[in-house]
């Protein structure tokens, strides 16, 4: 709350000094789901208040905040105690999502910089973006997939002809956010006990950089033209991948269960990550590529099964050697309005090393009809292919179909589903238990 | 005196165009070559108009937008209103280059051709319709009739030229050469839609119809464009057509 009215009071003076008006705007969002099994138990709810404040105090300085002030989860009282702690009851958190300053025509005309706390979107892609590695990725929501945290860092855009120059800093590390529950098991690689034990309880520990600017600082360049009709961009990033590995293991007893409990060191490693993306049209079909090739430091996970009598044993988990993430995706709409978006992606979010890149398809789809009052996304798709050649028990997909409802501008009802199937061994057939029945509304002010 | 001038000049040229010679009567050609010059004329252009859709059961809903063109094939849109639809932005580039900008996402996308055939922002206008058009370049136009007031012609597409119609007729007002009502019509022609022009006048010496309205046959759909305010020729900077404008 301190950084939100000391922004907004800032600003305020700024206004007041300029002459300049605050541009108020934002959404407020209800997010509320509930498992298509049992009992139907409600696995989402969220009251979400997006607020915007913008202020123009000359024509080359822009300033920009949003919030977020959200009610998120379900009440967690446990004891008397907790009935009067309203964080228990009703749990509420505010975020800073974005804090910048534009200063267009910085030193020269050419040059625009933006400073403070920012979303720099990489990559052609809808949502699906390889080369989008600047901010970390914000998982806490995995269906709103490609949203990522702000960063507090400089970006300066320089403008030399038809190309465009991005340089960007932020010199401190900040993690990704990972999801929570099942997805979180989805996406973090299975670990395999030696054979006749039994898992007890996992804990881990998370190994953050120094902050300094060896250890915490991403650094990048990206260059972009338009070559015979295609929007073309080429990019170097520096800096430390956002999603944990594990670099230690510790076995030990647990002599009241005689089950093993594990413990487990994370840590963010440093990746070289080079791309490129284009975009552009073959006739009327829009058409996009993107390619990401990582170059990490080499990770060797040590695995300390001392305490079990069985000694302990080092092994690479990341090699020091390249690997690509890739898409292509096509989008049409054909003459009777619908449209339909298609991406194929090989290697997804946190999956690391050549040998344990997946495949996946995304379809996307969306028609509106009574004078844009209804819209329905009947093909809302996702398709995972871990293994080509054994498809029976590595396949998996997700039909995410929606319709919304639009009764008035600037509000929208939507309601939609979320039917998941597929093999244990892939990332969707793990959480094929979560199918889910989705409403929301929104309303924009 | 120099606007005289250019008057003068301007006139001098019409009157010499080949066939709008005195006591000769313009071909269809010569017609839409004229109205290309009216509407086409402006070097620049700065327009904020209000878009009002009226569904069938006469509900309304109102979009706010800001349009710049440079020439024929610059042209920049962006969206004042409604709340959900504040600060996207439209670039149109020559050779059918397109973007979009979406706040939320704070990325430029861009976009194919296939979006040409739909509509635009909910209104009743295509983004082919919302394209700065050179008639003569794209169309075949025939005389159809010349009455007291209008030349009325009707147009098909030139080979190799994609549109989402089959033909289109058009009214022509004679003194202005000002296209003031344009019947669409779909490749098995069949009339679709009907654009009627109201309330022309002169602003920076250039011709502009206060009010549009654009009426779809099949939805029973309309769009009434009403101009709040028009510049035109105040040297607009190349810099506004770009990527880097599109985000501001």
């Amino acid at each position: 709350m301190k950084h939100f009215i000391a922004i907004i009071l800032g600003m305020g003076l700024i206004s007041l000094a300029q002459g300049a008006k605050i541009d108020w705007n934002g959404y407020l969002q209800t997010d509320n789901r509930l498992q298509l099994i049992n009992d139907y138990d409600f696995s989402w709810r969220e009251y979400r208040l997006n607020l915007t404040a913008e202020l123009k105090p000359f024509n080359r300085a822009h300033f920009y905040t949003n919030f977020w002030f959200r009610s998120l989860g379900f009440p967690s009282v446990k004891n008397s105690a907790d009935l009067g702690n309203r964080d228990k009851l009703s749990p509420f958190d505010m975020e800073l999502r974005s804090a910048y300053i534009d200063l267009y025509g910085f030193l020269l005309k050419n040059i625009d910089l933006r400073i403070g706390r920012q979303r720099i979107a990489w990559g052609s892609g809808d949502k699906v973006n390889p080369t989008d590695n600047v901010n970390p990725n914000d998982l806490e929501d995995i269906w709103d997939y490609g949203r990522h945290l702000s960063s507090d860092g400089v970006c300066a855009s320089i403008y030399l002809g038809n190309y465009t120059l991005n340089a960007i800093f932020i010199p401190i590390f900040t993690p990704g956010v990972l999801p929570t529950g099942e997805w979180k098991n989805a996406l973090v690689p299975a670990i395999d006990l030696p054979a006749g034990l039994e898992p007890g309880e996992i804990t881990d520990s998370v190994i953050l950089p120094e902050n300094n600017l060896k250890n915490s600082s991403k650094f990048g360049l990206k260059l972009g033209n338009t070559v015979f009709g295609y929007d073309i961009s080429l990019s170097y990033l520096y800096g430390r991948d956002d999603l944990p590995i594990s670099q230690k293991l510790i076995f030990s007893p647990d002599p009241t269960t005689g089950k093993v409990n594990l413990r487990s060191e994370l840590f963010y490693p440093h990746m070289h990550i080079f791309g490129a993306d284009a975009a552009g049209a073959i006739g009327d079909v829009g058409i996009w590529s993107e390619l990401a090739i990582y170059y990490p430091e080499k990770v060797t996970q040590r695995m300390d099964l001392s305490q079990l009598g069985m000694g302990i044993t080092d092994s690479v988990i990341l090699d020091n050697s390249i690997y690509a993430r890739y898409l292509l995706g096509a989008d049409y709409t054909f003459k009777n309005g619908f449209y339909i978006n298609i991406q194929y992606l090989h290697g997804f979010t946190g999956e690391r090393g050549a040998d344990n890149l997946e495949d996946y398809l995304f379809i996307g789809s969306e028609y509106s009809f009574f004078g844009d009052r209804i819209k329905i996304s009947p093909l809302n798709s996702s398709l995972e292919i871990k293994d080509f050649k054994d498809r029976k028990n590595n396949l998996a997909f997700v039909y995410a179909p929606q319709i919304s409802y639009q009764p008035m501008d600037n509000a929208r009802i939507t309601i939609g589903t979320r039917i998941i199937q597929g093999g244990s061994n892939t990332k969707f057939g793990k959480i094929s238990d979560n199918k889910e029945l989705l409403f929301q509304v929104r309303y924009n002010f | 005196m120099q606007n005289k001038f250019k008057t003068i000049i301007f006139t001098s040229a019409i009157l010499l165009l080949p066939g709008l010679q005195f006591g000769q009567k313009p071909t269809a050609s010569d017609i839409m070559d004229r109205v290309d010059k009216v509407i086409n004329g402006p070097l620049d252009q700065k327009i904020t108009m209000e878009l009002k859709l009226i569904d069938r059961n006469g509900d309304e809903k109102i979009r706010e937008i800001v349009m710049y063109q440079k020439g024929n094939n610059k042209r920049m849109t962006k969206f004042l209103a409604p709340a959900d639809q504040r600060g996207i932005g439209f670039l149109s580039l020559p050779n059918g280059k397109m973007y979009l900008y979406l706040p939320a996402f704070q990325k430029v996308r861009r976009i194919a051709g296939h979006i040409k055939n739909n509509r635009f922002a909910g209104t009743d206008m295509t983004y082919e319709d919302m394209e700065a058009i050179n008639y003569n370049e794209k169309w075949q136009p025939e005389l159809l009739e010349d009455n007291n007031d209008y030349y009325i012609l009707q147009l098909k597409p030139k080979e190799n030229i994609k549109t989402g119609y089959g033909s289109l007729k058009i009214w022509v007002l004679k003194d202005k050469f000002f296209p003031t009502r344009i019947e669409y019509y779909n490749k098995k022609n069949k009339l679709i839609k009907i654009l009627t022009r109201e309330a022309i006048e002169k602003i920076d010496g250039c011709w502009i119809a206060r009010k549009s309205t654009m009426e779809n046959l099949k939805t029973k759909h309309t769009t009434v464009i009403s101009i709040k305010d028009a510049k035109f020729n105040s040297g607009l900077s190349d810099n506004i057509f770009t990527k880097r404008y599109l985000k501001r």
